[in-house]
Order: C-alpha cells, then structure tokens, then sequence
C-alpha cells in the first residue's frame, strides 16, 4: 500500500546523486539536487543536453533509483518500496507524457488510455467508460477507435495525456512533450497541460528545451552539469494560444 | 489479460501461425499415434474375445509361433482322445485347413478351406450366424457353409444360396500341385469379420468328413479344445504343455492378446516419441519467437513499467500470450489429429498385421476404429497449453526484469 501524506509536497528531492558506471569509471550525471514541488504546481525543467534533466525525471518517476539521497512523492520515500510498490506508485500516482508519445501501436486510442486501468484490475466496461471521456476531455471525441498510426502528432500526443490523466495522479512527468510537434500542435498541447493542471489541480512537471514553453509555467527549474543552476518563478498567461 | 495476448499474436500473424503449426503438428501426431493404437489393442482385443477365452488351440510345434522348429509331431484321432479325458475340457475338435482359390464366372477369389465338425462353429465363434440356408449336416461331404465375404466379393458376381462353388485347393500334403474340388453353397455366414488367426468372412467351411477325404490323411492342422470354465483355461493349458512336451504348441487367446499387446505398447512408444521430437522442436521454437517478441517489444515493455504494470503482471501478459498458442495449437492439433488418426487406422488396417490380427466389424477385412478417451482429449488440449506455457517461462522472466529506463530508450 502506498500511503500519502496529505500535507507533503508533490515531489521533494534531497541531496540526490546519480552515477552512472561504465566499467571502472564512474560518470556523475546528478550532483545534490534538493528541489520541492508543492502540490498543483506547473514547474518546468530546463537545461542543455547532459545537464541531467532526463536523469532526474526518471528519478522522480520511480523509474529508476538514486546512488544517493531521497526522492519523495507525495510524502512517500521512494528508497522505502520494492519494485512491485514502486509499479503501484507509478500506477497510482504518476502520469507520464513522452516526446514520442510512446503508444502501443497495435492498440486503439481507448485501448492505449484504458491500459493503466487493466493493470489496476478495474473492469472493461468501468475502464471504458472512464477512457472515452478522457479521450473527450483532450479534445479527441469520436477517434476512440482509431489506432496511433491513423492519428496526428498532436492528436497523438493527447491520447498519451489522456492514458497519464486517466489514473487521476497526483504528478504528471512530461519529457520533452513538444518535441516532435509544429508550433500549432505545441500550442495546442501546452494548453492542454494549463487546463490539466487548472482544472484537475494536478501537479505538472515538464521538461523542456523551448523557453516559450517554460514561462508558460510557474516555475522553471534550470540545470547545468547536474545542479540546480537557478531557479526562476514566472506570472504565466492562461492559455499559451494567447501569448 | 488474454485480450491483449490475442491482439500481440494478431499484430505478427505469420509468426504466430507458423509458431501453432508446429504445436498443431506435434500435438496431432502424438494424438493420433496414440488413438490408432488404442484403435488396433482395441479391435484386437475384441477380435480375440470372438473366439472366447475357453478356447484352446492346439498345433503342431512347427508353423508361425515356431519358425524354424523341426519338430515332426503331428496330431491324430489319439490326441483328441487324450484331450477330451482331461478333466475341465468339454470337447475337442479336430480340424484341417487349407488355402483355396476359387472360381467365380472368371473371376478369382482367395480363401480358406476349413474343414471341421461344423455344429462346433458357434461355440468357436462367438456371435457367428448364418445369413440364409443351413449348415451342411454330419457327413455330408458335397455341401460347404461360405462366409460372407465370398458370397459378396468385392469384384465379380454375388454366389448365392445352392449355387455350385468350384475351387483349386492347395496345400494339402502328399498331392502334387493344387485340388479341384466342388461343393454346394448349403448355408451362407452373416457377416462376421475376422476372429484370431482367420477371417471368416473369407472362409469356406466344409464338414470334417470332406477335409479327411481331400487330406488322406489321419494328422489334422490342429485341434480345437473347449474348456468348461474360463478359469481352469491356465490349468488345462499347463497339463496339455506338460504331457507334449514341446510336441506341440498350445496357443490361448488371452497369451496372444498379451503378447501382441505387448508388441503395439511398444510400437505406441516408438511413434510416440517420434511425436515428443516434433512438439520439442514446437516448444524451441515458441522460445525462439517469445524470445524475438519480448526482444521487439522492449519500448512496450518499457512503457508498461511506466504506466505501473508489476513484474508479475509484465510476465503474465507474455505467458498468456505462449498459453494462448499453445490452447490454439491444441484445439487445431486435436483437430488434425482426429482426422489423421482415422487415416493412419486406414494405413494400419491394410498392413498383415493387423490385416491378420485388427479390429472385426468389416466384411472386406480388418478396419480400424481410433479410440478416443476423454483422458486422451483432455491431454491433447492441456499439454500443448503446459508446454507453451513452460516454453514462454523464460523469454516472460526477461520481460519482467527490464529496466525501464533502458526499456523506454530502445529503438
């Protein structure tokens, strides 16, 4: 059972390191990162390439384990729970948005966002019901049964946040979100993400390399040579379409 | 669970079939080995118990239990005396058989000459009526009994009731070449099929007094003895044994059930592990395309861990998909099985062995029937499933320990 602290921040990072060995050598990709997340936040992460951003996304994913220091989230001690917990927490908690969206090609749109629900044993009829009014609530109503490949990038990209959104999480991960999509789409999706995050109140943790995108958020996060370089808090606009 | 399995196995159909072709192979030998054989110890068994287990026969120690023996005894009126006085045998006949190529308006047709006291025909052969007409009486040496067979060849014209049946018999000792010899069709057998050592259906049976006349001889072919109770069949055995020595052989239904049994158990192994073989190679390749799928996959696996599929649920999806081969490999083995073993029955039944010795019924000679337990079934469908399952174990185990990280990564 993963228990919850109603008080605790949505993620909370201390001292955390990652090295990742090769042989004999070691090569430090994290160095100390201490971060905190409140609950409903839309932070963003940025930084150039090597910085660490995509380590420490699969940290807080409970994707993978720190060499040292603790991930919590939402008051739950990752270093705490086995594999099987860890799987749970990912289920229960977690939503993850990838750049390559990350479908399962054979599947239909429902099928794709009602797989976190089989995992939890919830009913086809009740898991249906439930996917085919998310796939609505991103816009995509009527294309339930359309498989990845007969779909747009950016419609895609909403079937994959539809599949993270509908286990209600507490946190969403998105790794590079915009990265495969046009101007159009990007904005498209990013307001997808703002109504997400207004609406549902669901923590939002977005890694990204577009500026833009990043002031469309509350707080960017920067790393560089696996630190927290600075940290930034932004007045964002409601909808990145009328930026 | 089984959904998603079914859909993966959809998503690489040729792969797929080709993987439940070879368990459909397999698993259809080995079911149809099995029910062919089970087919011939049944049909034999039941040719047996035709002639009843309270029948002795008794031969001279050479001929097809003995090859190679060079012992000269040969039975006479003297032993089926001393047969009739052992306690336990209520009679003994003796007989004389022959073979005999008969003449029907051009067309020629094999039998058997038995020459015997007819009225011992229905205590010889359990079931055994006549179709029409009569059993030619004690004596009379110009009327026969024809089987079925011979009245109703395959080819050529029906030979009916008082009809004249001209036949070339041969073997018999002291004559030189083959005798010509007539009789009238007095009574035909119904149909009977074949019992032990003779199919009835192609036998004419004359009276003993006629097979004396022909043989010119006192020594006989052999000599049936009926015993009372089934139970003292063993003792009267060992006390005929005992007092010939080796002079002659004694052969009962339930030692030649045994000993034949013996023989198709053996040949049942044999073909079966020749089945085993083929379902092995079935199972490495299941490994093979598991292994090849699980490898394809990896990105899926990695996205399954994301979204919070558990180890064993990772390893439960792949095992249903090796289950769900090998459940459809089963039920199209069982299938072809099926129907191959009633091919094989065939293949079997045109074989001497079981030509002489294979299940009765048929008028035109031994057929095959396979014989399907509910056991047998049950394993036909289960064991395929087991096995896949087993074969999917490992490739499911390396789905389920993938790092997701790396998983997520793969391209």
């Amino acid at each position: 059972m993963v228990v919850a602290t109603r008080s605790a921040p949505a993620v909370q990072t201390v001292d955390v390191t990652k090295v990742y060995r090769i042989g004999h050598t070691g090569y430090p990709a994290l160095r100390g990162i201490n971060i905190k997340i409140e609950r409903g936040e839309f932070v963003a992460i940025m930084g150039p390439s090597g910085s660490g951003k995509s380590t420490l996304l699969n940290l807080i994913g409970a994707l993978d384990r720190p060499t040292s220091g603790r991930v919590i989230i939402d008051g739950v001690d990752l270093k705490k729970l086995d594999e099987d917990r860890l799987s749970l927490l990912r289920n229960r908690k977690l939503g993850f948005v990838y750049q390559s969206f990350n479908l399962i090609q054979r599947l239909s749109s429902v099928e794709n966002v009602e797989m976190p629900l089989i995992s939890r044993g919830i009913p086809e009829k009740t898991r249906k019901a439930k996917s085919l009014k998310m796939l609505s609530a991103v816009g995509l109503h009527g294309k339930g049964s359309k498989r990845p490949a007969e779909l747009s990038g950016g419609e895609q990209q909403r079937v994959a946040i539809a599949r993270a959104l509908v286990t209600e999480p507490a946190l969403i991960i998105a790794d590079e979100p915009t990265g495969n999509l046009d101007s159009k789409t990007t904005r498209e999706v990013v307001d997808q993400f703002i109504q997400v995050n207004k609406g549902f109140g669901t923590t939002i943790l977005i890694v990204t390399h577009n500026s833009e995108i990043a002031t469309m958020t509350q707080r960017v996060i920067s790393l560089k040579d696996g630190l927290v370089d600075k940290e930034e808090y932004i007045q964002r606009l409601d909808s990145y379409s009328t930026a | 669970m089984f959904k998603l399995a079914y859909k993966a196995l959809i998503d690489r159909k040729i792969r797929s079939v080709l993987t439940i072709l070879g368990i459909t192979v397999g698993s259809a030998i080995i079911l149809s080995l099995i029910a062919s054989s089970a087919g011939l110890n049944a049909g034999i068994a039941g040719n047996i118990a035709k002639t009843g287990a309270n029948i002795l026969t008794i031969r001279n120690a050479g001929g097809f239990f003995a090859a190679g023996s060079t012992n000269t005894y040969q039975l006479s009126q003297q032993d089926v005396t001393y047969l009739k006085s052992i306690p336990g045998v209520t009679s003994a006949y003796p007989y004389y058989s022959y073979g005999a190529n008969i003449n029907n308006g051009g067309e020629s047709i094999q039998a058997s000459v038995v020459a015997i006291d007819l009225v011992a025909l229905p205590a010889l052969y359990q079931g055994l009526t006549l179709a029409e007409g009569s059993i030619p009486l004690l004596g009379d040496t110009t009327s026969a009994a024809i089987g079925w067979g011979i009245a109703n060849p395959v080819s050529g014209t029906p030979i009916g009731l008082h009809q004249m049946v001209s036949m070339s018999i041969s073997g018999i000792k002291g004559s030189k070449g083959a005798v010509s010899y007539a009789v009238l069709a007095s009574g035909i057998l119904a149909q009977y099929g074949t019992a032990l050592f003779a199919n009835i259906d192609d036998t004419i049976y004359i009276s003993f007094q006629a097979g004396s006349i022909l043989s010119k001889s006192p020594y006989f072919t052999g000599i049936y003895v009926i015993v009372d109770n089934t139970d003292d069949v063993a003792t009267v055995q060992n006390t005929i044994e005992t007092y010939y020595s080796n002079n002659v052989r004694v052969i009962s239904p339930g030692q030649i059930l045994s000993s034949i049994q013996g023989i198709t158990a053996s040949l049942t192994v044999f073909l079966g592990s020749i089945g085993a073989v083929s379902l092995f190679v079935a199972t490495v390749g299941i490994v093979n395309t598991m292994y090849v799928s699980v490898m394809e996959r990896t990105r899926e696996i990695g996205i399954l861990k994301a979204i919070g599929y558990r180890p064993k649920q990772i390893m439960g999806m792949f095992l249903a998909e090796a289950a769900l081969t090998g459940v459809i490999g089963g039920v199209c083995g069982l299938a072809l099985g099926y129907a191959l073993s009633f091919l094989m029955g065939g293949m079997l039944a045109g074989s001497t062995f079981a030509g002489r010795f294979g299940g009765g019924g048929g008028g035109g000679g031994a057929t095959i029937v396979p014989v399907f337990s509910t056991e047998l079934i049950v394993f036909s469908l289960t064991f395929p499933v087991l096995l896949a399952t087993v074969a999917g174990l490992y490739p499911a185990w390396r789905a389920s320990r993938m790092n997701a990280v790396v998983a997520l990564k793969y391209e």
